[in-house]
């Protein structure tokens, strides 16, 4: 009779235990529930003809460890500690390289699966903050993709788990369109959208919102709305006045929505979150 | 009817009679036979005690070398001939073997191996690993499947393009090499500074040139009266090189260079080929010179449409590339674009210079160059540049002011076609400067 205990990878794979497992283990896995794979799987991925290869073992460590610092510890702060037990996305995938589709070249950066338990990141072999030597500010910019994906992530997870008002969808009303891709992120500000993916749809446009304000911190969102001041219309039919309007309004409809549905102050977090950032970077 | 009854019964009794039998053709169970197998190549890779040598065979092309070191906690140590680098620092990483469609390795965390496989970068961040387009880097793997084993070999086959990798178990002497820099040996062959290098081995005498981008190599040698020319690719061993497709001569094949090592003194490389003492020595002129390379260079620019020669990286000399930093020059707020040859630019002169793009990055401007007169074509194959005048402010000194001295250096440069549309210009001072153009 065959022992199912002789049953090949059956559990998962296993390997001889080292620091980084340890670390995932003390960081992430007792006290949140979450597990991080950096081993690369293929069958992790989310497509599997692509050429995607493993993260270099010296940035497992220095990436969750942002990762506390920029998205954990500031919703710990606004919350307690068992809110992320009960929220955070339970797996990370961590993958050295971006993701390109070989018949068009488009990549694709970070990405969650349906329920958002799983989060997978990409090109964290070039992720750099200010304490890891090497580092130029130009690196900055991995440091801010990688803040605002998983950001934008654990967004969805408060709208899946308590949707916002709908006067949210309202202000964008019929400006919200399929062909995302080819709207530039400037004509998307013309019309109040934060960027192009944002005017997708209401369901990307409110992890957007959430995401950028999160990064860009009050003065720098602030610096972004006041600075839509063309003259004219835009190819839509927005005027400057109006998009800052709608971008405005957005923001209200989400700070009162984390007040009220989860007790959280917005602005209270996008300080935290920003100055966390910032840290790293200058 | 009773004896069609009678073989009915016959027959029921029959299979009646036949009894389930469960015995298997194995004596072990699927599982248990994938985890014995697991376990035989896990042996045999963490047992070999000094180690494997590696050859890895991206299925894009090319042929790179490696050594690993595997424990038996998924740990691997490896050296690589992908640059100097690899060649010479260690480098730890993960490894494991699983269960897959077949049983297979996956070198799990990123290491050497995956250099070859790197997608390269251009969304986000823009990174060149290796020289592959972007998405698909060499079309290399860094998990493969056992193809099959002898007690000192391992065949491997990648599991997402089908590279080719061989380990083959290492001695001890072996691996004590790999530890010393054994590998990097061959690239011993960048210290000989000039353009054309001659092997001599006894009274054979080889001309080659290489291109450590392509990881090719080109020898010219004399048959006769008439030059032959033989190019293959290769790859970095322990104290040298590997052709892939060796060089036959006569009743002679050679397959590369061994024990290699550089006297700085006299700048040459000492080595063995077939066990025989040989030499690599840095020469001025080639075997045989393309006596007419230099009028077709010129002549073809005008044929076809009075058009010019380009070269973005400018000069090489004494071992760098764009030796001068052009690619780094600026006039005003315009920036560096690339070099440009112009034969016939005006009725009596060409021109030479640096084409600027402008700050808008929309257009292509010329600012100031110089005007050497038609080339001489010497009966010895050098075009010889000299200066009848400047085009604009010419500066006198920085990457526009030793650019242009160097052309007008009087030794002139002799011509090597490397294609229907480029040419390298090869200085014939000292053979360790030249441009590469292209048109």
């Amino acid at each position: 009779m065959p022992n199912v205990d002789s049953i090949a990878g059956l559990g998962g794979d296993t390997w001889v235990k080292g620091a980084i497992d340890k670390y995932i283990f003390d960081s992430l896995t007792v006290p949140y529930n979450s597990s991080v794979k950096y081993k690369y799987d293929q069958f992790e991925l989310e497509y599997l003809n692509r050429t995607v290869v493993p993260i270099k073992e010296e940035k497992v460590i220095p990436v969750l460890s942002a990762m506390k610092r920029i998205w954990i510890d500031p919703y710990t702060a606004e919350t307690n500690s068992n809110f992320f037990k009960k929220y955070g996305n339970k797996f990370f995938i961590l993958t050295g390289s971006g993701s390109y589709d070989p018949a068009t070249g488009a990549s694709t950066l970070g990405l969650t699966s349906d329920d958002g338990n799983k989060i997978l990141l990409t090109q964290l072999n070039y992720f750099s903050t200010k304490s890891m030597a090497g580092y130029k500010q130009s690196d900055s910019s991995i440091l801010r993709l990688f803040f605002h994906v998983i950001h934008h992530e654990f967004a969805h997870v408060f709208a899946a788990n308590v949707t916002y008002p709908f006067s949210f969808a309202q202000v964008g009303g019929n400006l919200y369109t399929s062909d995302w891709t080819n709207v530039s992120d400037l004509e998307a500000k013309s019309d109040g959208f934060i960027s192009n993916y944002a005017q997708s749809q209401p369901g990307e446009d409110f992890p957007e919102m959430v995401s950028l304000m999160l990064l860009e911190g009050k003065s720098g969102f602030d610096k972004i709305i006041n600075g839509i001041t063309y003259t004219g219309t835009s190819i839509n039919g927005s005027t400057a006045a109006q998009a800052q309007s709608r971008l405005r309004q957005k923001e209200a409809i989400i700070v009162a929505y984390f007040k009220e549905s989860w007790n959280i102050d917005f602005y209270s977090l996008q300080t935290r979150t920003r100055a966390a950032l910032t840290a790293m970077i200058y | 009817m009773k004896k069609s009854l009678l073989y009915f019964l016959v027959v029921l009794a029959i299979f009646s009679s036949c009894k389930k039998n469960d015995t298997s053709v194995f004596s072990q169970t699927a599982d248990e036979r994938l985890n014995a197998t697991l376990s035989k190549y896990q042996t045999q890779l963490s047992g070999a005690q000094y180690g494997w040598k590696g050859i890895v065979s991206p299925a894009g092309g090319g042929t790179y070398s490696f050594y690993f070191k595997f424990n038996d906690s998924n740990r691997v140590k490896m050296y690589s001939d992908f640059d100097s680098t690899t060649a010479t620092t260690i480098k730890e990483s993960s490894y494991r073997l699983k269960a897959l469609q077949q049983p297979s390795i996956i070198f799990d965390t990123y290491s050497y191996i995956h250099l070859l496989a790197d997608p390269n970068e251009n969304a986000g961040v823009v990174a060149t690993v290796n020289n592959g387009p972007v998405g698909a880097g060499l079309i290399s793997d860094f998990e493969f499947y056992f193809d099959s084993t002898t007690v000192d070999t391992i065949r491997l086959i990648g599991r997402f393009n089908g590279s080719k990798a061989m380990l083959i178990r290492a001695t001890s002497a072996e691996a004590t090499a790999y530890n010393n820099s054994g590998l990097a040996a061959g690239l011993l062959i960048n210290k000989i500074l000039t353009y054309f290098k001659r092997v001599t081995i006894g009274t054979q005498i080889f001309d080659f040139n290489i291109s450590i981008a392509n990881r090719t190599i080109t020898f010219s040698y004399l048959d006769g009266n008439i030059v032959r020319t033989f190019i293959t690719a290769y790859y970095y061993t322990l104290g040298g090189i590997v052709f892939t497709n060796p060089l036959v001569i006569g009743n002679g094949t050679i397959t590369g260079f061994s024990n290699m090592q550089f006297n700085g003194t006299t700048e040459t490389i000492a080595m063995t080929v077939n066990n025989v003492a040989s030499t690599i020595t840095g020469i001025v002129v080639p075997i045989k010179v393309d006596i007419a390379a230099p009028k077709r260079w010129w002549d073809f620019a005008v044929t076809n449409n009075n058009d010019y020669w380009t070269s973005f990286k400018g000069f090489h000399v004494n071992g760098l590339d764009d030796a001068y930093g052009i690619s780094r020059l600026t006039s005003g707020t315009n920036t560096y674009y690339y070099l440009i040859y112009w034969p016939a630019y005006a009725a009596s002169n060409d021109f030479f210079g640096p084409i600027f793009l402008n700050a808008a990055r929309t257009q292509l401007t010329l600012i100031y160059g110089t005007a050497p007169a038609k080339p001489t074509f010497t009966a010895d194959g050098r075009a010889v540049f000299v200066q009848l005048g400047n085009y604009g402010a010419h500066p006198t000194t920085g990457a526009a002011g030793l650019t242009r001295t160097k052309l007008y250096n009087s030794s002139g440069y002799y011509f090597v076609q490397t294609s229907a549309t480029s040419y390298d210009m090869v200085s014939a001072l000292d053979g360790k400067s030249w441009i590469t153009w292209n048109f």
